[in-house]
């Protein structure tokens, strides 16, 4: 070969390089047309949200009204609460271990993650052990056949523009899972319908309708937020049983232990 | 040592940090008096940087002049972190000042709101 076609090879190679390489350096959630929620998240606002009134209208951020229950679970609901008034209603996440269930999966205190693919969505949450993964590839839920009520339930959604749609169903509850401290809990009948968009550059909103035909009159609707903290954030370790000095015991009451091991609670 | 705060200034300071975080990550708050502060001082005898909750172990001498160890809860590490604490901010046999909402069946245990190293830096359980 020439010193010339030497050249000529190694200029098309180059070339062909070069044109290989430019799509993939712009590959990302951008280039999927996907938003960017990248980073880490934490939810706004604190802890369970104080239910004002009945009803199942829309709520304020970090506030809700109570869900539109049938008078059959209406009465659950009082007696759950007759015992979160106690301090005797007991938390499956204060188990350790045990994963919270959906929808209550966006109100936990720790920090969050979303990441976005073309195919799937992946919720992943710093207090664990929470994980949501939603298929955005066109799929279907499985037949019933292969449906059993697992603590997240199954997703499956789609978007529209920059709006994650999405719906969960097969999810596990009352007697496994609670939705809020203060008594409120749903039927192994639940669906959940998700929509989530950003609402401000470093804003994420979770809309949220819970349909429950054997527990609510009509669909019970929260709206969550998550705001993105700084760049280059870390998510920690989260194991709950590392060091749990509050175990519950028998009836339901949260215990207080010393370094020992001994419970130092004085009330019975 | 122990006493009940006297400054009005300071209690409603430090019920308005408290009545914004009422809720804790792991269990029930109901053990703890939300609508009591309780400033102690004592000396720390172990810091426990652990999940779900850090604890702080701290020996306070009482009006009696007998010497206690209290159990004070805090929040789990990531959340600490995140308001500039480190996993080496106690050591045994620091000299610290926290307020505390006590347990309501008077046990020597609670949940701190605020503590005040002996260098005088200011570290908080919430942002809010």
């Amino acid at each position: 070969m020439t010193t010339r076609q030497q050249r000529k090879t190694v200029f098309r190679t180059a070339a062909l390089m070069l044109a290989c390489w430019l799509p993939l350096s712009a590959w990302g959630a951008q280039a999927t047309g996907l938003p960017d929620w990248s980073g880490v998240w934490q939810r706004r606002g604190m802890g369970e949200a104080k239910a004002s009134a009945t009803g199942g209208g829309p709520a304020k951020v970090g506030e809700r009204s109570l869900p539109p229950y049938n008078a059959e679970w209406q009465k659950k609901f009082e007696a759950n609460a007759a015992l979160a008034k106690e301090d005797r209603f007991p938390d499956p996440l204060s188990f350790c271990g045990i994963p919270v269930g959906y929808p209550r999966v966006l109100n936990l205190p720790d920090s969050y993650e979303f990441v976005v693919r073309p195919e799937r969505v992946w919720i992943l949450t710093e207090n664990g052990p929470n994980l949501m993964r939603i298929y955005t590839d066109g799929r279907g839920h499985p037949p019933a056949d292969l449906l059993w009520p697992t603590y997240t339930g199954d997703s499956v959604g789609h978007w529209e523009g920059d709006t994650l749609v999405f719906d969960t169903i097969s999810i596990k509850n009352d007697g496994d899972t609670i939705f809020d401290r203060n008594g409120v809990v749903f039927s192994d009948r639940i669906q959940v319908l998700t929509r989530i968009r950003l609402t401000a550059p470093d804003t994420l909103t979770a809309d949220v309708t819970v349909t429950d035909p054997g527990a609510l009159t009509e669909p019970y609707k929260i709206v969550r937020q998550f705001k993105r903290i700084e760049a280059g954030a870390r998510v920690y370790d989260y194991a709950c049983r590392e060091n749990n000095r509050n175990p519950i015991d028998a009836s339901g009451k949260t215990l207080t232990l010393g370094t020992d091991g001994r419970v130092i609670d004085l009330a019975k | 040592m122990l006493r009940p705060l006297r400054s009005a200034t300071l209690l409603l300071a430090t019920m308005s940090i408290a009545c914004a975080q009422v809720a804790s990550a792991h269990h029930s708050t109901g053990m703890f008096d939300q609508a009591k502060t309780i400033k102690l001082v004592g000396t720390v005898k172990q810091f426990q940087w652990t999940n779900p909750h850090s604890w702080i172990q701290v020996d306070v001498t009482n009006e009696a002049g007998v010497k206690e160890e209290w159990s004070i809860e805090g929040n789990s590490p990531n959340q600490l972190i995140r308001l500039g604490w480190r996993p080496g901010t106690l050591k045994a046999g620091d000299t610290v000042t926290l307020l505390v909402k006590p347990m309501r069946d008077g046990a020597k245990g609670g949940m701190f709101v605020e503590i005040t190293l002996a260098d005088g830096t200011v570290l908080k359980q919430y942002d809010r």
